[in-house]
């Protein structure tokens, strides 16, 4: 792990099922080319944890790895503090998941298909359907066939699916995908509600803004390697703050700017105003300072903010910067 | 999405529900799980209306067809049971339609929670992969196994039914169940029938024949002294339709008014063996190469192609290997009064082999295709 562990390193971890998912040396290769590259991953309970990184980075396959839907070529996990795969049945008895896109029996109605998959759970599953299909939204249209279903339909199935198992961990890989901006909010607010329960939900997907809105810590992945690991706000506070200031004579701003031993990274012109970059941790005196260097040189101040980096700044910032090296 | 609990099962707090009580890893699978995997099944519509149009469709509106012809004109038309149709029905129609069915409803059942992306949810469940393929055999047989059950059926109640009443052999109205001496002496007794209608391999004492020129009533001729058609005398036909009567005892015998209850049961359970066997091995196809039409078209051309040029024909150095196909097993095991169920002409083409070698074959099938389909089916990536 070459980043900060969420909870703490995986040597302070000895599987004792604090962490619900728990990776060491992880490896999983196609031929030549190497999804997953001695992966150490922790994930503590309770939380929701957000699992990021480019296309073909190998979110998929380690997903896919820690379900059992492909063998591992080297290294342990557990889940929920049991081994995978030798207690895999007693580990996955306890989990939830979507693998890609969800796909079910066309030719049945939603209802029908999570009882082909309770009846593959435990006795208590069938007792659960209508619970789940209620709380995804799909109790109305549960008697309709999945060929009638839209995408985004057939998302919220999937998660009911994940949920008649009573799932102490919950595995969604781009569970947003085909969902409208409702019922983006409505998968939101259930993962938070999930959350709140207890239960730890470990999300995988491309947009940025609602893991950042959703989760609570999150790991990036490329090529194989976990880069970068933490809680979002420990992460965010490593990164550069941005001072975005609105005023008069931007050109002359700059120069006077320039011309003190504030220590901005960059200083650009943008439109009416300047975006003055400052290094992470960067104290509100030098907010105060900016604003008297530019009253006191006769220049108009509108607006002076502050912005913090946002993850998919941080993260497009992260994964360039590897391009960079590669 | 409803992010407040509800108060059902999935919103309480994550339980400690013992997840070895319900013993998801044992490849045993549960009733529940056979009861959904037939609700998946049944539920296919266009399968099983195919399936019930060629099991259950085609006997009864052929069948049908000819009680209807039978009551409009029963001069014309024959009865429409009786042993040429009890037998073409059983070892012609159900026997192959019933594999080709059983055949494409296994090659269904192993590939298309693989192609419908259901496999991959299934797996994630915990249950163990073996479980989740044993499950499907119990819903296939029960599925085919009424399907062939009904059509079966209908077949036994218009041939039972609808039963001539009198047997027709060689186009010839002869009394039913007389013994050999019986047959040869109602023979002598329509000496020019028997001699001009039944079928006589080999050369009749006397050259005794039969005169059958159109325009005139067939009677039973020898050769003169210079080689000219001289009508027999009434002792060389009796003795000619003795001899004939003798050969075709045994053909005879096997034909029926109606069949009885002991063959009616044979011919069910070798129909339903039949229907098992190409479930079975189409499952295990269908699961190995992961998709239903490449299996379904490699069934048919097994049963329908491959399993009679393996019955008909003798290829030196593999005839064990032919004996190895399971249709020779099966063909083996027809019941008796059945003609060979790939035609044949009357003839019995049938490699010999032993009834425990065709058994141990049938099992070799069987458990052979269990074992390679589960093993696909615990090794595939999902």
């Amino acid at each position: 792990m070459k980043s900060t562990d969420v909870v703490a390193s995986p040597e302070q971890h000895g599987g004792d099922g604090s962490l619900a998912v728990e990776t060491r040396g992880l490896a999983k290769r196609f031929g030549a080319n190497v999804a997953i590259n001695g992966v150490d991953l922790l994930i503590p309970r309770g939380c929701a944890f957000g699992y990021l990184g480019p296309n073909g980075a190998g979110k998929t396959t380690l997903i896919r790895v820690l379900l059992g839907l492909t063998r591992a070529d080297a290294g342990t996990m557990s889940l929920l503090g049991h081994p995978v795969p030798k207690h895999r049945d007693v580990a996955l008895a306890r989990v939830g998941a979507i693998v890609d896109e969800p796909r079910f029996h066309g030719h049945l109605t939603g209802r029908q298909n999570l009882q082909v998959l309770a009846a593959a759970r435990e006795p208590a599953a069938r007792s659960r359907i209508d619970a789940s299909l209620e709380r995804v939204g799909m109790l109305q249209r549960a008697d309709d066939r999945v060929s009638k279903y839209s995408m985004g339909m057939r998302q919220r199935l999937g998660v009911a699916a994940c949920l008649i198992g009573d799932p102490e961990l919950l595995i969604l890989d781009e569970p947003m995908n085909g969902l409208d901006p409702a019922g983006m909010h409505d998968m939101r607010d259930m993962i938070r509600s999930l959350v709140a329960e207890g239960r730890t939900v470990v999300l995988s997907s491309h947009l940025l803004d609602e893991v950042q809105r959703t989760c609570d810590a999150v790991a990036i992945v490329d090529r194989g390697n976990i880069i970068r690991q933490g809680p979002i706000p420990e992460l965010l506070a490593g990164t550069s703050l941005t001072l975005q200031v609105d005023c008069s004579e931007p050109d002359r701003a700059r120069s006077l700017i320039s011309s003190t031993n504030l220590a901005a990274t960059t200083i650009d012109v943008e439109g009416d105003g300047l975006a003055i970059t400052l290094p992470a941790g960067t104290s509100r005196d030098v907010f105060a300072e900016v604003a008297r260097v530019l009253v006191t040189g006769g220049i108009a101040v509108y607006r002076l903010e502050p912005v913090q980096a946002s993850l998919e700044s941080w993260f497009l910032q992260v994964t360039s910067r590897l391009g960079d090296t590669a | 999405m409803t992010a407040a609990s509800d108060g059902g099962a999935p919103t309480a707090s994550p339980s400690a529900l013992g997840p070895t009580r319900d013993r998801r890893g044992s490849p045993i699978p549960t009733f529940s799980m056979i009861a959904t995997r037939f609700m998946e099944l049944r539920r296919r519509r266009g399968l099983m209306i195919t399936l019930v149009l060629v099991t259950i469709g085609f006997p009864t509106v052929f069948l049908a067809i000819r009680l209807l012809l039978h009551a409009v004109a029963p001069k014309t038309y024959g009865p429409a049971g009786g042993y040429d149709i009890y037998t073409a029905m059983s070892a012609g129609v159900l026997y192959t339609f019933g594999f080709i069915v059983a055949a494409t409803l296994g090659c269904t059942a192993g590939s298309v929670d693989l192609a419908e992306g259901m496999f991959r949810h299934l797996v994630i469940t915990g249950r163990s992969r073996l479980a989740l393929y044993l499950a499907r055999i119990p819903a296939g047989l029960a599925i085919i196994g009424s399907l062939v059950a009904i059509g079966f059926a209908i077949v036994c109640a218009v041939c039972v039914y609808a039963a001539p009443s009198k047997l027709s052999y060689n186009g010839v109205t002869v009394p039913a169940g007389l013994s050999q001496s019986g047959l040869q002496t109602w023979a002598a007794d329509n000496a020019a029938t028997v001699v001009c209608n039944f079928s006589y391999d080999g050369s009749i004492a006397g050259n005794v024949g039969c005169d059958n020129r159109p325009g005139q009533p067939p009677s039973v001729v020898t050769q003169g002294p210079t080689g000219q058609l001289v009508p027999a005398s009434a002792s060389q036909a009796k003795a000619a339709a003795t001899q004939i009567a003798q050969q075709d005892y045994q053909q005879y015998k096997r034909q029926f008014r109606y069949p009885s209850n002991s063959l009616m049961i044979k011919t069910g359970l070798w129909l339903e063996l039949e229907a098992t066997v190409g479930f079975i091995v189409g499952l295990g196809l269908g699961s190995l190469l992961g998709q239903r039409t490449t299996a379904v078209i490699l069934m048919i051309v097994l049963e329908v192609i491959l399993t009679p040029i393996a019955v008909r024909s003798r290829i030196p150095h593999f005839i064990n290997a032919q004996r190895g196909i399971v249709g020779v097993a099966t063909g083996h095991l027809e019941p008796g009064q059945l003609p060979l169920a790939f035609g044949g002409g009357g003839r019995d083409y049938r490699l010999t082999e032993s009834t425990t070698t065709a058994i141990c074959v049938i099992l070799a099938w069987l458990i052979g295709w269990t074992i390679l389909g589960s093993w696909r089916m615990m090794t595939r990536d999902a």
